[in-house]
């Protein structure tokens, strides 16, 4: 029994030695995932500054005022107050604005791609603003391909126009009130109902800008997890993903170092010795343990010192090293179990475990509402209760929390072990 | 003529491995239907708006029931309501992704927004707030907080509307009792959310086509992942051609072309030329797939298309060439076709606009020729531009093909 464990491990270190030597190994087992999360690391982690405003490019907007200002009121304009209002110093590192001479200008800046959002002031705004039937449409007209920016740009406008809107409402309602009571209305009475309609606005406007909303309190998701930047949040969530769909890369590819050495005719020769058919293929099968498990420890190791991700709870997270781990190689072996040759291994492991790993959720960790239908695929994969495991960890969860996916994977990482195990036996008796 | 014998052989190695020619077209066909489900299908399956979980503990105010009401209003948000829970459930809601936010409404919030409206701080000199739980790091989670405290800035400004007529009226003549005053209030509560569910100035958004059929065509999830698929697995395809020039040099094939009239420029173009074809096939395929299955109009600027497959065709070639000058092994291809196609997609906006990126990472993926290649089909399938516009983009990438060109045939080895 010493003697067929001694050469299991043998052949076990034999195995690890291979994978640790193959430089296209190493740059799939760590360096690919870590250049990923680096890469998102880069692209989100530093969108969000520490004062709670964001870094995001500046969009460029161009804004044609075709307002026609009152008379009556001293040649008062609510497109010049609109234009004043976005062109403030506290809006300079989100907007870059710049007046069009007329509506076919701004239109082709945004055409043109030299503006990402125009704004046109309709002719009317003003008349619309003081007459109390009158509405008006204020309309931005955006770069297609863009999102962020022009959503602030319709978040600015839009607050500015509801306190037009709201002067108009307050005129209005006063005055539907009055005619229903028989109660006459002084003239002044709109005016000053307009004016302390906008003081209050304005002091609600400014509290809104500073963060401070009068009626609602803005709270963070409660978390077990210890609060971190949003680098580090950004750089878990990916290299979770990254994680697991390379350590299935790497239980599938390891495991498949059994058909390389069929084809070779060194597995034969093997088996002509007197270690028995179980020392070898337990052999193989734990190097391909080993060599997933040192991968996991490294890439959680380098993400917390380069990214300063905290993974969780010590046990939760062992918990969790330990399921993947399991239903990776067992999955590895399983999967190589059906592959006959190392040329259908190449095409048949990339697909397979593309596929698993897109319906496993790997590549939109991030994603905050995912489809109900997607959801339930991703249980169906390994992939998606490991995702399911190391995520929960992340947030902080405890070991009980986290034990149904554990259990899942275990029992997963069983059932792919031993039909693998019993197909290899078969080929090989 | 030579030269088109050297790649019609090399065509034929390639074709013999139907498999991989297979998943060089499968694959980014999968990708681009997942992803455009992904993103397209996101906030409900038949309501695109992002829900929002609202628990209302305020049943008995009439200001608390017109949130509800204008939370609906509302065209980027669908309140679904909490029938019983507390703050905790709603807040595991927003953690697990199920909810991009979740607005609590306190008992005495109606009573609290009526003071609020008249100025009066309310209990110990605490102003009573709703709670909004969201993770304001999500895109979604922005567009929710921001149409919640829209509508929440509606129902002070209703309330601020009714203390305002109410003291007008009062000013104006008086109530007969307490109770009439109450329903002055209400009336004039009721009448300002009502008209805050249609505000008289509001705004548009127009996207800016120039086809007026791209302007009303609903939003197509797959205009984004169709072009980056494309853009990522023509890149990925390099790979094939890379290790037969590898395994060429190895095995001493290259070095005995060398021996025949074959000059040292015939050679490298006949290897370039059968790269060029596969990878052209590859994006013709793809763009049919891309037109016909998942509707993004390609055609209707054919020749704008032409041109931009052809300069990325053209570019990825001269990266294969590049790589193949420096590689010595398989493995070695391997990788680096894998690192560049990973890091030329991310950075070049092949997986999600730049835009939505920091302001760092976006001006540098500018300046690969990723991000040109995306332009130049973004200009056409949603920017509904023409030939003109994709002339920029185009001459963009063909100058960083004459420059991976002349440092792969500078560095390139015959054995």
């Amino acid at each position: 029994m010493t003697v067929h464990l001694r050469k299991a491990i043998d052949i076990a270190l034999k195995d690890l030695i291979r994978s640790f030597r193959n430089v296209f190994g190493l740059v799939m087992m760590f360096l690919v995932p870590i250049l990923l999360t680096a890469m998102m690391y880069f692209a989100f982690g530093t969108l969000f500054r520490g004062d709670g405003g964001f870094d995001v490019p500046l969009t460029r907007v161009q804004v044609a005022n075709l307002d026609v200002p009152s008379p009556q009121l001293g040649g008062f304009s609510a497109g010049q107050i609109l234009l004043e209002f976005l062109q403030d110093e506290s809006l300079s590192n989100l907007l870059q604005l710049s007046e069009a001479p007329d509506e076919a200008s701004a239109r082709g800046a945004v055409k043109n791609q030299t503006a990402d959002v125009a704004i046109i002031v309709p002719s009317n705004f003003t008349a619309a603003v003081l007459e109390p039937e009158g509405t008006a449409r204020v309309t931005l007209v955006q770069d297609p391909t863009l999102t962020l920016g022009p959503s602030i740009v319709k978040g600015l406008v839009s607050q500015l126009a509801d306190t037009f809107s709201g002067a108009k409402i307050a005129a209005g309602t006063v005055a539907r009130q009055f005619g229903q009571r028989g109660v006459p209305v002084k003239p002044q009475m709109f005016q000053d109902i307009a004016t302390e309609y906008a003081t209050w606005a304005a002091e609600v406007g400014q509290a809104r800008a500073d963060g401070m909303h009068p009626a609602l309190d803005v709270q963070a998701p409660l978390s077990k997890a210890e609060p971190r930047s949003w680098g580090a949040e950004v750089a878990g969530l990916v290299m979770v993903g990254m994680m697991i769909f390379f350590a299935f890369f790497t239980g599938a590819n390891t495991a498949g170092t059994i058909i390389s050495e069929q084809e070779n005719g060194t597995l034969a020769r093997l088996f002509t010795t007197p270690t028995t058919h179980t020392a070898i293929l337990g052999g193989k099968f734990t190097g391909v343990f080993v060599t997933v498990l040192v991968q996991v420890l490294v890439l959680t190791l380098l993400t917390t010192a380069i990214f300063g991700v905290h993974w969780g709870m010590p046990l939760t997270v062992s918990l969790a090293v330990l399921a993947l781990v399991i239903v990776v190689s067992g999955f590895g072996v399983f999967i190589i179990s059906f592959i006959k040759t190392t040329r259908q291994q190449g095409s048949v492991l990339g697909s397979v475990l593309t596929l698993a790993g897109m319906a496993g959720g790997l590549f939109t960790t991030s994603l905050s509402t995912p489809p109900r239908a997607f959801e339930i695929i991703q249980l169906l994969t390994p992939h998606g209760w490991a995702l399911r495991a190391w995520k929960l960890a992340l947030a902080g969860a405890s070991a009980g929390e986290v034990a149904l996916p554990v259990v899942v994977l275990l029992g997963m990482g069983a059932v792919f072990f031993a039909i693998g195990a019993l197909r290899f036996r078969k080929r090989f008796a | 003529m030579r030269v088109i014998d050297l790649t019609l052989k090399d065509l034929r190695q390639l074709v013999r491995d139907w498999k991989t020619a297979f998943f060089m077209v499968a694959m980014p066909i999968v990708f681009t239907l997942f992803f455009g489900l992904i993103f397209g299908g996101q906030g409900g399956e038949t309501d695109p708006r992002l829900p929002v979980a609202f628990l209302n503990n305020d049943c008995s105010s009439s200001l608390s029931a017109s949130l509800l009401s204008l939370l609906e209003a509302s065209s980027s948000i669908r309140p679904v309501v909490l029938d019983e829970g507390s703050a905790q459930t709603a807040s595991e809601l927003v953690r697990d992704g199920e909810r991009a936010a979740a607005l609590i409404v306190p008992v005495g919030f109606g009573q609290a927004a009526e003071r609020l409206a008249s100025g009066e701080a309310i209990v110990d000199g605490q102003p009573m707030k709703a709670t909004v739980i969201v993770d304001q790091h999500q895109a979604s989670g922005q567009t929710a907080v921001q149409a919640i405290e829209t509508a929440v800035t509606r129902l002070l400004s209703a309330a601020q509307i009714a203390r305002i007529s109410t003291e007008a009226f009062e000013a104006s003549t008086s109530f007969e009792d307490q109770a009439a005053r109450q329903a002055y209030q209400d009336q004039a509560l009721a009448l300002a959310s009502e008209a805050w569910r249609e505000p008289p100035l509001f705004v548009t958004v127009e996207k800016a086509v120039v086809e007026s059929e791209l302007q009303e065509s609903p939003a197509n999830a797959y205009v984004q992942s169709s072009p980056g698929m494309i853009i990522q697995f023509t890149i990925h395809g390099l790979m094939m051609s890379g290790m037969i020039m590898v395994l060429e040099r190895k095995t001493g094939t290259l070095r005995r072309l060398l021996t025949t009239p074959m000059t040292r420029a015939q050679i490298i173009a006949g290897k370039t030329l059968s790269t060029l074809v596969p990878v052209l096939v590859q994006e013709t395929l793809l763009v049919a797939v891309g037109q016909f299955v998942f509707g993004v109009d390609y055609l209707r600027e054919p020749v704008a298309v032409v041109l931009v497959m052809v300069a990325l065709a053209l570019w990825v070639c001269s990266l294969g060439l590049l790589i193949a000058a420096f590689a010595k092994i398989e493995d070695q291809v391997h990788t680096w076709s894998l690192v560049a196609m990973f890091v030329f997609s991310a950075l070049g906006g092949a997986w999600f606009p730049l835009e939505i990126t920091g302001k760092t990472f976006a001006a540098i993926g500018h300046l690969t020729p990723t991000a040109w290649a995306m332009d130049g089909f973004q200009n056409i399938v949603l920017r509904g531009q023409g030939l003109t516009s994709v002339l920029l983009p185009v001459s963009i990438l063909l100058a960083y093909a004459v420059v991976f060109f002349a440092l792969a045939v500078w560095r390139f080895r015959f054995e």
